[in-house]
């Protein structure tokens, strides 16, 4: 049995698993990016209140 | 001509010495993706960022009896180092680059067709990526070729030295093609599952890998931006690993008690006074410690400090990096187990034996860790000092020192010949006494020698 695999390069299944970890990646950056959006949602008016006041007084 | 002993595996061409130069030869088949390389601009732009080896094209190749082909003249490198011999951040910074100049040759259509650590060489004080011959054309739809590669030969060490021990990453010197998966998952602790990069890079892998008998059909699916999130996701999770903490007797070595700072400065103005004597341009600073030593030296003056000791090897490497001191290039060397010539053949990668070589060589409280704590008789320690370089600057410790007294409190004292009139005897055969100085008011010794010509 351990013979056998000798004739089979050990990066052969490399391309399923480049896919999966891709679209696990991808799904991931999604996430992020939707959360860096809704962050930047949120802090960013905080900022531009910050700054209005600056600019008031 | 003649290839270089490590230039087999490429078809593409290989390197070869003329004259004491290295070279290398591009093959004709390879002549479509170098053209690539160069038109498409990637060449430039890596070699400006400083990622990749620069060359000049050879017109006159009649002397080098090709027939058909390119030569090309690289940028010399003056020591070569091998994976196997850098530290945690060496390691890091080299997968950072490989992964880097995998996602700019992306942008240019053309992808990295090998990651191996080979590649890369520290040259004033940064990686640089030395195989010209490793890109080739983007294939849309393919995965990355190199990605199997690139998880052996990084990330496992990598891993090693993050969830094990830092010397770990020494079993490269046994697998200098890549650490096995099944390796590699037996030797992590469970927990290192909990980790997504390394369930999926790792351990998923490891089950999947030489399981696939027959290619399916329809492996062209692969998206260009599929290969740059692959990308992109092994740089953020190479970027988070840290070296695994363990304390070494070396840590705070001249903080301890009895070597203080008188010590150190007197050993320090010793060594300044000596070396200002004496013409050099490279130097090999042995058991460098945190290369207190080897920072003494200009910026012109080539310096390889070694040590056995990671931490203040990586330590060493973390300071250069922020200061800017690139003349010196710390490596991890243990002198009772040097790197052994390893590979096909036992010629591929040299011994570092073979290749540390200097004008000038410090072997700073040094000597009585050879010759107590190993066995090493003095006479077996001039006779491998003595091809190592034309001076040497070397710090006797007696048997009355303190740090002796702590190596022969737990073993019979057998070092009969270990006096200061026969280390003076035995070193005289061999060299030629220039100075000899007591350090501060211990009972140390210092000496600059030339060897006998």
């Amino acid at each position: 049995m351990h013979f056998f695999f000798v004739y089979i390069d050990p990066g052969s299944g490399s391309y399923i698993l480049q896919m999966i970890i891709a679209a696990v990646l991808g799904v991931s950056f999604f996430f992020k990016n939707f959360w860096l959006a809704i962050k930047a949602f949120f802090l960013g008016k905080k900022t531009k209140k910050e700054n209005d006041k600056d600019t008031v007084e | 001509m003649q290839s270089h002993p490590a230039s087999y595996r490429d078809t593409s061409g290989f390197v070869f010495k003329h004259n004491g130069q290295f070279y290398r030869y591009i093959h004709p088949n390879y002549q479509v993706y170098y053209t690539q390389l160069i038109n498409s601009g990637l060449y430039d732009e890596l070699v400006k960022n400083g990622k990749l080896i620069a060359h000049r094209e050879i017109t006159e190749t009649a002397k080098f009896n090709f027939t058909e082909g390119r030569v090309l003249l690289p940028q010399q490198i003056s020591f070569i180092s091998y994976p196997y011999e850098w530290s945690f951040d060496m390691w890091k910074d080299a997968a950072l680059l490989t992964l880097q100049i995998a996602m700019a040759s992306l942008k240019k259509e053309m992808i990295l067709k090998d990651a191996t650590p080979f590649n890369v060489q520290f040259v004033n004080g940064k990686p640089l990526f030395i195989d010209t011959l490793s890109f080739e054309n983007y294939v849309q739809g393919k995965s990355w070729v190199a990605y199997h590669q690139f998880t052996e030969c990084f990330l496992a060490p990598l891993l090693l030295m993050h969830y094990c021990h830092p010397d770990t990453a020494k079993l490269f010197t046994v697998y200098p093609n890549g650490i096995p998966m099944d390796v590699l998952v037996s030797l992590l602790p469970k927990r290192s599952k909990w980790n997504i990069n390394t369930l999926l890079h790792v351990h998923l892998q490891a089950k999947f890998s030489g399981k696939q008998k027959q290619k399916p059909a329809g492996e062209n699916n692969f998206s260009k931006q599929k290969m740059g999130l692959l990308l992109k996701g092994l740089e953020s999770f190479v970027q988070k690993l840290s070296p695994k903490k363990v304390k070494t007797t070396w840590d705070d070595y001249y903080t301890g008690t009895i070597l203080g700072d008188d010590y150190l400065a007197a050993k320090t103005a010793l060594v300044e006074s000596f070396i200002n004597d004496i013409a050099f341009k490279t130097v090999i600073d042995l058991g460098a410690n945190d290369g207190h030593f080897s920072l003494l030296f200009g910026n012109d003056i080539a310096v390889i400090a070694t040590d056995a000791d990671h931490n203040s090897i990586n330590d060493l490497y973390r300071k250069i990096k922020a200061t800017g001191r690139a003349n010196i290039l710390p490596l991890i060397n243990n002198l009772t187990t040097p790197s052994p010539a390893i590979g096909w053949n036992n010629t591929e990668r040299e011994s570092i034996a073979v290749r540390l070589k200097a004008d000038l060589v410090l072997a700073l409280a040094l000597v009585h860790h050879l010759a107590i704590a190993n066995n090493v008789p003095l006479g077996l320690i001039a006779d491998w000092l003595q091809p190592m370089g034309e001076y040497l600057i070397i710090e006797f410790v007696p048997k009355s020192d303190e740090k002796v007294k702590l190596l022969l409190q737990n073993r019979k004292d057998i070092f009969d010949d270990y006096t200061f009139e026969n280390f003076k005897f035995i070193f005289a055969q061999k060299y030629k006494l220039i100075k000899e100085e007591k350090v501060g008011n211990t009972n140390r010794v210092l000496f600059l020698m030339k060897r006998n010509a």
